[in-house]
């Protein structure tokens, strides 16, 4: 359904086309005039060239998913579309833009009757060689085209165009405004405008544009990042790009490492050293670090992994989404090891959620695990520009490690068994601190031991950190009527549309409410409890095959004791829910409650 | 590295409380005795000094030296020292391991730690077999002996451990034998007085799993290098270390150039700053999200 206050534009093309830069153009115009942005981008298998699409969502109006179907499809070239077909759904009144000299012939092209109803051809191709002598500004001329036959934010476009080329010669920036204004003009003298879309929206306060990944690498460097080490893997690979170029600004070390288990061991190096460190990897390389993520639980050594799910099992689908590593992060490496697992669910909460990580992992000195995933790793989101003041969390505070004072030196014991669990911990370079750290069990002091009852004692000391851990933070989110019948609970990028899907249903006069748990684990029970008390159903949707989350959660809540019926909504990754997924299942459920009544 | 006179430090003041659980005779006593003399002839504060390892009989001697130490996981030794070096540059830091650790489960870290030099002293206690598992077959273990998973005899060629480390471009590269103390205090010295990545090979026998004689079969296979030695000659190096008959102690190879903090420090600061003016912000450096 076309609506004037939030677009869903589609872009395809060839490599060279130019798809990207125009929806980074598109998408840069609409942050500044301050709208709410969303952007995906899709590759074909090569690693240049080859064919790529986009998928911006504007909206005057706060936006949480990608929005399932696209209102305006930009083809560059009909053979390239052809290859996203079943990533980009149209609208049934979609508007299509192509190119006037494409050569598929229009009844080869892949669309039905309905579809072909606002259909407009424009001469990219030649318009762009008419104003600067080559094919490559034929983007810049169908931004051009759009922004006259939308009324997209013209002047905001023309600056994000003088942006993207800030670095070339001023010709190329002059010829691309050519490009963009003929674009127009074509539009204004020889197209008559029949379909009835025209972008509503008021000009605020720009926002900021960032991946989720960006956010972490940012989140980090805020939180005071000292050390990282890393190997590339995709798709985590950004954090790492901009933690190599910024840390160093801010004198701290990036080090590439020959592996993942180098990289785990290298920051617990930095940690046992009294740095703040950090490694950031994906599917094949976290399942490599959990050895290590064992060894800082019993060395007690804080230090922050993030792991931005791909799809799996083995190399899987690397540029593709999935949540199916949960149990890993709760329950991966042999033994009684305790950590944190927090889960970002869209790009702001990956600023928040690293500073948190941060806070936790210092305090408490153990590890945590940011489990993202690729869909909120590499989509584009505009943020509040006021993120870095504290975002949605506000949790903006920085822990300084406890290190031992003069008195506990006299007699230094590093693991000592104090209330909270938390011992000081001294480094190289403090006097009297020396102590023997170890992945061996060991007693008070750091001495290997293996007696029962040391074992015993020391294995709890370290898991009631996880006790005040729950005493200390509780942060979840929640949408929708309270006292509603029908609930979901989801985790991580299921969040935009779930929470979509609820204030549709809501509008719709469906009463369901829904439960974002961030602090995945250790496991606080409250919020479920509260959540579920007067709920008959609660529908479970999640990118796990395995059903994890569900599995995991029904270990913990007796939802049966409370009457609650379990609606499991599983399917596999690669394409993040649909909004339209969740409110059919959210529609069924409630016309079967009401039926039943 | 830290030399200081404040307080004079002898070779007990670096031992821990804790007794080794080595067997009687093991020669990795050898070398802990040694390492406590080179501790206290290079006078290094214990607060500034940092002793790691991996797993293994060999893997448990930091819990036998009184400085900050650390005994993680098997194999793993060369990145947590690195670690531990970037992130403490002022602290002298020693590997230690054995030849499974180090030539089998780590043997994809040490050609790194080499090539980047980062500056460490890397010690192997080679005892030929794997020690804390009960005699298995090693990277070192020679061709056909019979160990406890190779019934029938070792059907692996013998590694040699030099000859990788100066192929690897380690900055440092020498080899001592546990029968020798005041050789391996020597040798330890310079290592650790190398600025950058230094690699020691200890002949260390183990008693219980090669046997008693290991010592004499040793000994008798050894010569010492003298000047006419060139160790800042690779294919010097090379031709000594190629000498399997006669197993060369001393230092083989020795070619110092910058470290990777130094780099670190002259190259890639000093551009990162150029480029930001200083340190920047982290709100400055969030302008670069606006449209
Ligand atoms: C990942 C892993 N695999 C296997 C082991 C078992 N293990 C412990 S020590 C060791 C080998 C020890 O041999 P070496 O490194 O030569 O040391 P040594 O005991 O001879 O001094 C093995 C295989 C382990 N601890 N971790
Ligand atoms: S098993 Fe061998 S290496 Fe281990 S302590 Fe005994 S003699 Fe030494």
């Amino acid at each position: 359904m076309l609506n004037n206050k939030n677009i869903v534009i589609g872009i395809a093309g060839s490599g060279g086309d130019g798809v990207i830069s125009a929806g980074e153009i598109l998408v840069n115009a609409a942050s500044s005039e301050g709208l709410f942005v969303f952007m995906l981008k899709s590759f074909g298998a090569q690693i240049r060239g080859g064919e790529s699409s986009v998928r911006v969502r504007m909206s005057d109006l706060p936006v949480q998913s990608q929005g399932d179907r696209i209102d305006i499809m930009v083809v560059l070239s009909w053979s390239n579309f052809n290859r996203f077909k079943n990533e980009l759904l149209l609208e049934e009144k979609v508007i299509i833009i192509s190119d006037a000299d494409d050569p598929m012939s229009d009844k080869d092209v892949p669309l039905s009757e309905e579809q072909r109803q606002y259909w407009y051809k424009i001469p990219f191709n030649k318009l762009s060689e008419e104003q600067t002598g080559g094919r490559q500004s034929k983007n810049i001329v169908m931004l051009g085209a759009i922004s006259e036959l939308f009324s997209l934010p013209k002047q905001a476009l023309r600056k994000s165009i003088e942006k993207i080329f800030r670095n070339k010669p001023p010709e190329v920036t002059e010829s691309n405004i050519k490009a963009m204004e003929a674009g127009t003009a074509y539009v204004q003298e020889h197209v008559e405008k029949t379909d009835p879309l025209a972008f509503e929206y008021e000009s605020r306060e720009a926002r900021l544009v960032m991946q989720g990944n960006e956010a972490i690498a940012m989140g980090a460097i805020y939180a005071g990042l000292d050390f990282y080490a890393g190997y590339p893997i995709t798709p985590s690979t950004e954090i790492m790009e901009w933690i190599s170029r910024y840390l160093p600004q801010r004198d701290g070390i990036s080090m590439q490492m020959e592996d993942e288990l180098a990289s785990i061991n290298a920051i617990l190096g930095a940690s046992f050293a009294g740095k703040k460190a950090m490694t950031a990897t994906s599917g094949p390389g976290i399942s490599l670090m959990n050895e290590g993520i064992g060894l800082a639980s019993m060395a007690e050594l804080p230090v922050v992994i993030v792991n931005v799910q791909r799809g799996g099992p083995s190399t899987g689908l690397p540029t593709k989404t999935e949540q199916a590593d949960l149990m890993q992060a709760i329950w991966g490496s042999h033994g009684d090891s305790p950590r944190v697992v927090i889960a970002p669910c869209d790009v702001e909460d990956c600023f928040d959620s690293t500073v948190l990580a941060f806070y936790i992992s210092e305090k408490y000195q153990m590890p945590v695990i940011i489990l993202s995933d690729q869909f909120i790793g590499h989509r584009k989101e505009s943020i509040n520009p006021k993120a870095i003041r504290g975002g949605k969390t506000g949790f903006r505070k920085i822990y300084h490690r406890d290190i031992p004072t003069d008195a506990e030196l006299q007699d230094y014991h590093r693991f000592r068994n104090t209330e909270n669990g938390v011992s000081p911990m001294s480094y190289p370079g403090i006097k009297g601190g020396e102590y023997l750290g170890s992945g061996i069990e060991h007693d008070e002091k750091g001495n290997p031991r293996s007696d029962a009852g040391n074992h015993a004692r020391m294995t709890e000391k370290r898991w009631r950190k996880m006790d005040y851990i729950k005493k200390e933070f509780r942060f979840e989110r929640f949408y929708g009527p309270r006292e509603s019948k029908l609930g979901i609970i989801a985790w991580g990028s299921t969040k935009g549309a779930v929470k979509e899907a609820v204030n549709k249903a809501n509008a719709m006069g469906i009463p369901v409410s829904a439960l974002i748990p961030q602090l995945i684990y250790p496991f606080l029970i409250e919020p479920f409890k509260e959540f579920i008390q007067n709920k008959n159903r609660v529908i479970i949707p999640e990118l796990s095959y395995a059903g994890q989350f569900r599995r995991y959660l029904r270990g913990f809540v007796r939802f049966a004791q409370y009457g609650v019926r379990v609606i499991p909504l599983r399917k596999t990754g690669v394409a993040p829910f649909a909004v339209e997924e969740i409110l059919e299942k959210i529609i069924e459920e409630w016309k079967d409650m009401e039926a039943r009544r | 590295m830290s030399e200081t006179t404040e307080k004079t430090m002898s070779a007990r003041d670096y031992k821990s409380d804790l007794k080794p659980i080595w067997c009687p005779g093991c020669g990795n006593f050898g070398f802990l005795n040694a390492l406590y003399l080179t501790f206290q002839e290079l006078q290094l504060q214990p607060e500034n000094t940092a002793v790691v390892s991996g797993i293994g009989c060999s893997s448990r001697l930091p819990g036998y030296v009184k400085t900050y130490a650390f005994n993680g996981v098997h194999g793993r030794v060369l990145p947590f020292a690195s670690g531990v070096k970037m992130s403490r540059p002022e602290t002298t830091v020693i590997a230690v391991g054995g030849d499974g650790d180090g030539f089998s489960i780590g043997a994809g870290h040490i050609g790194h730690a080499a090539r980047k030099n980062i500056n460490i002293t890397y010690v192997v206690l080679d005892n030929n077999i794997y020690g804390l598992t009960k005699g298995q077959a090693s990277p070192t273990t020679p061709l056909g002996v019979k160990t406890k998973t190779t019934y029938y005899g070792n059907m692996g060629m013998q590694f040699n451990p030099v000859r990788m480390l100066i192929a690897y471009k380690a900055s440092f590269v020498a080899r001592t034998f546990s029968g020798d103390p005041k050789h391996i205090r020597k040798v330890l010295v310079e290592a650790i007085r190398h600025n950058g990545f230094s690699f020691v090979e200890v002949l260390s026998p183990c008693v219980t799993f090669r046997g008693k004689d290991q010592f004499k079969i040793i000994r008798d296979k050894v010569r010492y290098l003298d000047e006419q030695h060139h160790a800042d000659n690779e294919l010097e190096a090379f031709d000594v270390a190629n000498d399997e008959k006669e197993l060369a102690l001393g230092v083989i190879y020795k070619k110092p150039r910058p470290t990777y903090d130094e780099i670190i420090n002259a190259d890639v600061t000093t551009k990162a700053k150029a480029v930001s003016h200083g340190k920047p912000k982290v709100n400055k450096l969030m302008d670069q999200f606006k449209p």
